[in-house]
């Protein structure tokens, strides 16, 4: 970014006339193919943005649910311990290093695959929930991760990324997993918002991650001119 | 095997002549005799309440046998004592000390005993942060009041179903670390602090998401400078702090607080990327103190203020000016600038060169001309400002009146 105020360095002088000589030839060029490069960035921004928000959402609604629930759900220092029916629902959770060596392919798809799965569980949520202000949350919430999910989708496809192949429906048939009794179907229920809510903040880190690696629009301009 | 080794040492003993081995053995003898007497008695000290009851018997002597207490070397009165025994009721702190118990006529040491008064541990105060997110966390503990007798403490962290080993710091004492192996977990992890003396124990848990702990340190050198020629600016830069390990994937924001000595209002900026940040709406001439907090973007709490720093805003009089001198190059002028004392005469020197640079920028001859025109309305402008004691013009030549270097 050059900062045009009363003092100028020589190298900023540089570019900035090399990039008007560039501007002033690019009519001459044929039609730049960089739209996608810049859709990308747009879109990891906004991708990024929605994560936010989504989280910020979700606060309302799993506090509002929690207390649905009832206790002990509801209390903030409740800890149970992580049965083995609750490994279904995708985990955020990741090894450091593991993370961190991650293609920007497989940190999408990870994302990706998530919120359609976590989704499917919502809306089967959303079927079974009692009162009338939980559904229309629900059904605001789920909109919104939708929302998300084909964020996502547009940000793989202007990289160049296939798309995972996603569950269309749930990943087994309604019913098959269902929960034996009561108390156990609430802490499905906890255990997918508890889930939701950190990959939302694994999401947001994920995205800050892909901001950086994405090139920044005017230096993918500079490379094409170059390439005439 | 301990046979083969006295069998093989046995042929060293008859070297040394007879009378030396027999004294040898004599005075090794003597010293374990002597350190066995010392240190049965007081190897280890005797612990006792706050407000307890404490009795002391003379080692084997009997009740009625004669003899004196002492503390620390001083004699202890009689009305403490029944028969042989040392009564001392409702101990406090500074009853503390060494005792010794001497048989009544022939002085012999029967009995030695070191005391301490102490109290047994309350509930400790535990405290586990992450500034190095995400690296890993530390906790930290201490006792909300002293127990004047040693204290160990045990830290044990379970994440889920695993112990986690909390690796002790050197410095500070008090404190340990643990590393993330996986992140973004869901499950809460448990830090329980143990503390024992030789009175009691006592333990407090804390139990946290990953998430929750999460507080950076404040941003380092912070540094506040105010703008030229701009009286209401003032320029403030800082660093990330140096413990956060990875500010390009987790990425900090700050908040930028500030206000003038003599209001107590703050004002408040929150700057979400960049580490510099103009204040546009500083009081002309007052002197400001500005601080910064950092948070990481997304997660966790907001750090504590940086150390303050103070700036007052660029202004006119030469007093408020820097004592440096500052000469600013800029593409296309040549400025001197020097401070003053009053009185003094300033020499400024404005001139117009023609910059290949320009030329790239402003290819037409007119719009050259219309540049110069607008620098040397500037000067002029500047020079009025200044006042009757400068100079200026474009074909001035200029002679520092300080004798400063250009």
């Amino acid at each position: 970014m050059l900062n045009v105020t009363g003092e100028l360095s020589g190298d900023s002088w540089g570019i900035f006339t090399f990039l008007c000589a560039a501007l002033c030839n690019l009519p001459a060029l044929p039609a730049l193919n960089c739209s996608e490069e810049l859709g990308a960035g747009q879109s990891i921004q906004q991708t990024y943005d929605l994560t936010r928000y989504l989280e910020h959402q979700l606060r309302t609604l799993a506090g509002t649910y929690l207390n649905y629930l009832g206790p002990p759900f509801n209390e903030p220092d409740f800890n149970p311990p992580r049965l083995a029916r609750a490994e279904r629902v995708p985990s955020a959770t990741v090894d450091l290093d593991l993370w961190r060596g991650l293609t920007d392919n497989a940190r999408l798809a990870a994302n990706y695959r998530a919120y359609s799965r976590l989704l499917c569980y919502l809306r089967v949520l959303d079927g079974q929930v009692g009162t009338a202000e939980l559904r229309h949350r629900l059904a605001h919430f789920c909109a919104s991760l939708q929302g998300l999910v084909l964020s996502i989708g547009g940000v793989m496809s202007s990289l160049g990324y296939p798309l995972p192949a996603g569950p269309a429906g749930p990943p087994a048939p309604p019913g098959a997993h269902a929960a034996p009794n009561d108390f156990l179907k609430k802490m499905d229920d906890f255990w997918l918002l508890k889930e939701l809510q950190t990959w939302l903040w694994r999401s947001a880190k994920d995205f800050n991650r892909l901001k950086k690696k994405v090139p920044p629009a005017v230096v993918t301009l500079r490379l094409e001119a170059r390439g005439f | 095997m301990n046979v083969a080794v006295f069998r093989s040492m046995a042929p060293v003993f008859p070297k040394m002549a007879s009378p030396v081995r027999s004294a040898c053995c004599v005075v090794l003898a003597a010293v374990v005799v002597v350190y066995a007497q010392r240190h049965s008695q007081d190897s280890h000290p005797q612990y006792e309440r706050v407000g307890a009851d404490v009795t002391m018997k003379c080692g084997s002597m009997d009740w009625d046998a004669a003899v004196t207490w002492t503390v620390n070397g001083t004699d202890i009165d009689e009305s403490h004592l029944n028969g042989s025994y040392l009564i001392l009721k409702n101990v406090n702190l500074s009853q503390s000390g060494q005792y010794s118990c001497y048989e009544g006529s022939s002085w012999h040491l029967k009995y030695q005993t070191y005391l301490r008064v102490g109290t047994p541990p309350k509930e400790p105060v535990l405290m586990c942060r992450s500034n190095n997110y995400p690296k890993g966390f530390y906790c930290s503990w201490h006792l909300p009041t002293p127990t004047y007798i040693p204290n160990t403490f045990n830290i044990s962290v379970i994440h889920g179903t695993k112990d986690m080993v909390c690796e002790k710091d050197a410095m500070p004492k008090n404190r340990c670390h643990i590393r993330y192996l996986q992140l973004f977990s869901t499950v809460k992890y448990k830090v329980t602090l143990t503390v024992t003396n030789a009175l009691g124990k006592n333990f407090t848990t804390l139990t946290f998401d990953e998430f929750a702990i999460v507080k950076p340190d404040p941003p380092e050198s912070v540094v506040a400078k105010p703008v030229p020629n701009n009286p209401r600016r003032l320029e403030v830069s800082w660093q990330n702090p140096s413990s956060w390990p990875d500010p390009e994937s987790f990425p900090l924001k700050f908040f930028l607080r500030y206000r003038p000595l003599i209001l107590d209002t703050w004002q408040h900026v929150e700057l979400s990327d960049g580490t510099s940040h103009t204040i546009t709406d500083a009081y002309a001439g007052k002197e400001y103190i500005i601080q910064v907090a950092a948070k990481d973007n997304d997660i966790g709490t907001w750090s504590d203020w940086s150390v303050a720093v103070h700036a007052t805003p660029w202004t006119e009089e030469p007093k408020h000016l820097t004592t440096e001198a500052q000469i600013t190059e800029t593409t296309h002028t040549r400025t001197h600038t020097h401070t003053h004392a009053p009185g003094e005469t300033v020499f400024i020197k404005c001139s117009f060169h023609d910059d290949w640079r320009l030329w790239v920028l402003f290819p037409f001859h007119l719009e050259r001309v219309v540049l110069a025109a607008c620098f040397r309305a500037w000067c002029w402008l500047s020079w009025r400002r200044h006042g009757n004691s400068i100079e200026g013009g474009h074909t001035h030549s200029l002679e520092p009146a300080l004798g400063l270097k250009p």
